[in-house]
């Protein structure tokens, strides 16, 4: 397909706005942007398969079609590649029998060679095809057996069923993360896109022409990137699936949490999605300023191992802390409340106390997707509350007599260089997991996971995006870092707003901010540039 | 028959392949003093009084065309010839270039003076072999005579032609297509706007034109362009190649005015209907709906009269069929046509074309029911001005016009099933109510 293919242009909060008319009423519409949006930011829904808001327009589906008055008469149009210009005339299936019918066409041609096998795929509940069906299509089949189905597949892969019918390729492997069932591909092109122009590594392709087309990589070629994992989410039907979560649940049983993934600085906004106590995958959520629609597969697999190998909790009345200096560390996913937490916790302490936050981990360079290549999520968040980078304490490591960390696996992340700190008597390790800091420590005490407990961070571009707690916690008696480290310092943060409201008390930028102002996509900072 | 003048053909069966004999024959007197000395704008002028119109099929007029081309966008502009020739029936520029290359290249360096263009591509079916070695060889004796290259004729006009062979895909012959193929990628029509006029072969202002319509400017510039003009029907001058095969005693490439009456064009050039009674004509290719005996009497072949009878002129390819076929077989060989060179892109097309296809198969081998031919006709509703470029219509307008000129050929071959009134679903038959 053509290279030539343009981003879509986004409605931001300072489009401009221009008079369009809707089925012959005036609506007031973003002006810089293109009819599908346009409509959508005045709520008119239109179906549509191949169009993504953060992939290049290819208007292949013909799903979107909207009748637009012009020099000619009335034409069928699509919304997704129409610009949206002043004084334009629309009409929607709402007043346009035409639109109505072209969709229902559109829709009727889409399923001709679609199996519908949908009770046993892993997309249906969330598949484009289907709500679009809801939406435009509901007609009544009106094909018969004989005109039978010519699936779509690669020649090789297909193979004739039980029934007699050629059937395309089913479960093929395209690379270590991501299977591929021909059949139910619908030539979207949307992965391929996704690919192109998002990763910026070209390993789909449509093979083929006409009802024999079908998606592959090159020959002997593997879909291997770090991205993969994305062209499931892109895929708007079951073709792309991912072989962690294939057959794992209905996603209609799925509840899902909204938070930010704590192993990079750019803190990409992500989909807990959780069911019994467990969860079952991560999804990106979508943030035009941070991650878009795209996350990194560590990211996305990191979940594998929340619950695993964890800290039990353990009740302290009062941590064995001797005379000397104390080093008060926080771990990159320490949130702005457990930083709010350990300040409080540091006056308690007095002069001795230092804080230090960050991690051993080298800091690598941004990737332009999802990643910023920064393993410390909250570094922005360490700077604005007035912690020093963990590499000064490990200068002057021998001063200090105490060692507090807090989800801060310094002998995990670099043994070489946290053998010295070995020398420390004391050493109190905070942790979610049984990790090596917390296996050398004098006392290790269990705290919940970043998946487990409701927060915020500021994220390398300095927007501070809020975490929710997903109900996945595998023991009810552990409590949040900031709950324990209050406790200790005497005046125990009974909530993230409490101990968010903390927080803005340490941190002037935060000033005049709530916990519960903050929106889910986020707030900019004062001061920031993102 | 009346003599008519040759414009494209004039040099048919005369070795004109050679350059020397091409020049005997009055070729290459364009390219002196005269065409040099003539401005972009005064040579467009030329093209437009002369109403040329694309001979590629949309009857575009050429100068129009021209016009459209942006002058000072700072890319080079290229000018693509389209020899792609798929459409069903059509076989004209295919001996245009073999009997008469040196003609397309007379053509193409006076397009290249009217666009400013340095640069042209010759985008030609790669099947055409015996046609691709008779430009290559005009190409060596245009160059070695010093028509092509550096500095033609002492002036300081460049001007470089090339031929790229193409891999044979018949939506290769709609110009967005052709240009993606051209630039090395999967041939298949881009989203429009913009047009290739203002970006087309990598990025830069192109034009796409076909074979016959280069040809007929050495002539034009030659005669006066009211000359040409005269020749044809107000709105579209001069004469048109025209493919007749079918059910003709001679069938084959005859150069007539526009505005020839189709059974002047049947009887006097092609020598009659054989092997029956006149049942239909395509008259613009195969993608067009056919014409009727009693239509076909009345019709005359230009734009205006052909789609005042709902269809077109097209390449002006004319099929004749007689009354010993019947056309849902015709129909059948079009769906396979089709259905095959779908680009794949638009869902519609994409499923649609097979979707028809194999219900003609199943009418064809006398498995059709009742209904058939409504359903098809209701699909073909589908289809219109849907997509990015015409191939689906190219498919949905035979089936609707077949189905509703020849109704009873279809009947016929439904009549054949036994079981043909069967209902779709069985009458009691009812989705389960599972909520």
């Amino acid at each position: 397909m053509s290279n030539y293919y343009n981003m879509p242009k986004l409605p931001t909060e300072n489009s401009p706005k221009v008079e369009i008319f809707v089925d012959d009423k005036p609506v007031m519409v973003p002006g810089d942007t293109n009819l599908l949006e346009a409509l959508k930011a005045v709520g008119i829904e239109t179906p549509h398969v191949c169009y993504h808001p953060f992939l290049p327009v290819s208007g292949n589906c013909r799903q979107c079609l909207v009748e637009q008055e012009g020099p000619r008469g009335r034409m069928l149009v699509i919304a997704c590649y129409t610009p949206v210009a002043p004084g334009m005339k629309i009409y929607t299936p709402a007043s346009s029998a035409r639109v109505k019918n072209a969709r229902k066409a559109t829709q009727e041609f889409m399923l001709v060679n679609h199996p519908l096998d949908c009770p046993i795929c892993d997309k249906a509940g969330e598949c484009t095809l289907q709500e679009n069906y809801m939406e435009a299509g509901q007609n009544e089949s009106r094909m018969r057996p004989e005109y039978g189905k010519n699936y779509h597949g690669n020649p090789e892969h297909q193979f004739i069923d039980a029934k007699g019918q050629v059937r395309g390729g089913k479960h093929v492997d395209l690379g270590p993360r991501v299977l591929l069932d021909e059949e139910r591909c619908v030539q979207c092109d949307r992965c391929v896109r996704f690919m192109r122009s998002i990763a910026g590594s070209e390993q789909l392709q449509l093979a083929g022409r006409a009802d024999h087309t079908y998606i592959t990589t090159f020959p002997g070629e593997k879909l291997d990137h770090e991205y993969d994992l994305c062209v499931t989410d892109v895929c708007p039907v079951g073709a792309m699936t991912a072989k962690y979560f294939r057959f794992q649940k209905r996603v209609w049983l799925l509840s899902h949490t909204p938070t930010i993934s704590m192993d990079d600085s750019l803190g990409a906004n992500i989909w807990l999605d959780h069911a019994d106590g467990h969860i079952y995958r991560v999804m990106p959520r979508c943030n035009p300023e941070v991650n878009r629609s795209w996350l990194s597969n560590t990211s996305r697999l990191a979940f594998q191992n929340f619950d695993k190998n964890r800290l039990p909790a353990i009740d302290v009345e009062s941590l064995p802390i001797g005379k000397g200096k104390i080093a008060l560390v926080a771990g990159g996913s320490c949130t702005m409340e457990d930083l709010a937490a350990l300040r409080m916790f540091k006056e308690s302490l007095g002069d001795g106390a230092e804080l230090f936050g960050g991690s051993l981990l080298k800091v690598g360079a941004p990737d332009g997707i999802a990643k910023s290549g920064d393993p410390v999520a909250n570094r922005s968040g360490m700077k604005l509350m007035g912690f020093a980078d963990v590499s000064e304490f490990m200068k002057r490591a021998s001063e200090f007599e105490t060692l507090v960390t807090v989800n801060a696996d310094l002998f995990g992340e670099d043994a070489a260089v946290a053998k010295d700190l070995e020398k420390i008597n004391c050493r109190i390790a905070l942790s979610a997991f049984d990790d090596a800091t917390a296996r050398k420590a004098t006392i290790a005490i269990g705290v919940r996971h970043w998946s487990e407990v409701q927060g915020t961070m500021v994220n390398s571009l300095n927007i501070i995006q809020k975490l929710n707690a997903c109900p996945v916690c595998p023991d009810e008696n552990l409590e949040a870092a900031y709950e324990v480290i209050s406790e200790l310092a005497g005046n125990k943060l009974e909530s993230a707003s409490a101990a968010f409201a903390k927080a803005t008390e340490y941190a002037s930028a935060l000033a005049g901010l709530t916990y519960d102002s903050i929106k889910s996509t986020g707030k900019l900072l004062e001061g920031g540039n993102a | 028959m009346a003599e008519v003048v040759k414009v494209c053909t004039q040099n048919f069966g005369k070795g004109a392949q050679d350059i020397e004999v091409y020049k005997k024959l009055g070729g290459y007197a364009n390219i002196s003093e005269r065409l040099f000395n003539m401005s972009q704008f005064e040579l467009i002028d030329y093209v437009q009084r002369s109403n040329l119109r694309g001979r590629g099929g949309a009857g575009f007029p050429t100068g129009m065309k021209w016009s459209f081309v942006p002058r000072n966008s700072g890319k080079p502009v290229y000018i693509v010839v389209n020899a792609d020739e798929g459409e069903g029936g059509t076989f004209k520029d295919h001996f245009l270039m073999m009997e008469d290359p040196h003609r397309l290249i007379e053509g193409l360096i006076i397009a290249a003076w009217a666009l400013g263009s340095r640069a042209a591509y010759i985008y030609c079916r790669g099947e055409f072999l015996p046609c691709i070695e008779s430009i290559n060889k005009a190409l060596n004796q245009a160059y070695a005579a010093g028509y092509l290259g550096e500095n033609i004729m002492g002036t300081k006009f460049c001007f470089d032609i090339f031929v790229h062979r193409g891999a044979g895909a018949y939506i290769c012959g709609e110009e967005t297509a052709l240009i993606n193929s051209l630039e090395g990628q999967k041939g298949q029509p881009r989203l429009k706007p913009p047009f290739p006029a203002v970006s087309g072969a990598w990025k830069s202002p192109t034009c796409v034109n076909n074979v016959e319509t280069i040809m007929a400017l050495p002539w034009i510039l030659q005669h006066d362009p009211s000359e040409y003009a005269k020749m044809g029907t107000p709105r579209a001058g001069g004469t048109k190649v025209f493919c007749i095969s079918g059910d003709v005693k001679n069938p084959g490439v005859y150069e007539a005015p526009l505005g020839t009456p189709m059974m002047t064009m049947i009887n006097e050039y092609a020598g009659g209907v054989v092997g029956g009674k006149l049942k239909a004509v395509l008259p613009g290719g195969s993608s067009c709906a056919p014409l009727t005996a009693e239509e076909a009497a009345v019709a005359t072949m230009d734009y205006e009269c052909l789609a005042s009878m709902k269809t077109m002129f097209g390449s002006g390819a004319m099929i004749v069929i007689n009354d010993t076929h019947n056309m849902v077989d015709l129909l059948n060989c079009l769906g396979n046509f089709y259905s095959h060179e779908s680009c794949g892109q638009c869902t519609p097309c994409r499923e649609g074309t097979g979707l028809l296809h194999r219900m003609l198969n199943l009418i064809v081998a006398g498995k059709g029911h009742d209904g058939d031919v409504e359903l098809m006709q209701s699909l073909c509703g589908g289809f219109g001005g849907v997509t990015i470029c015409p191939l689906s219509i190219s498919l949905g307008g035979p089936v609707s016009s077949y189905t509703a000129k020849f109704r009873a050929d279809f009947d016929e071959y439904i009549a054949k099933n036994p079981d043909h009134a069967k209902p779709r679903v069985q009458e009691t038959y009812r989705p389960g109510i599972f909520w």
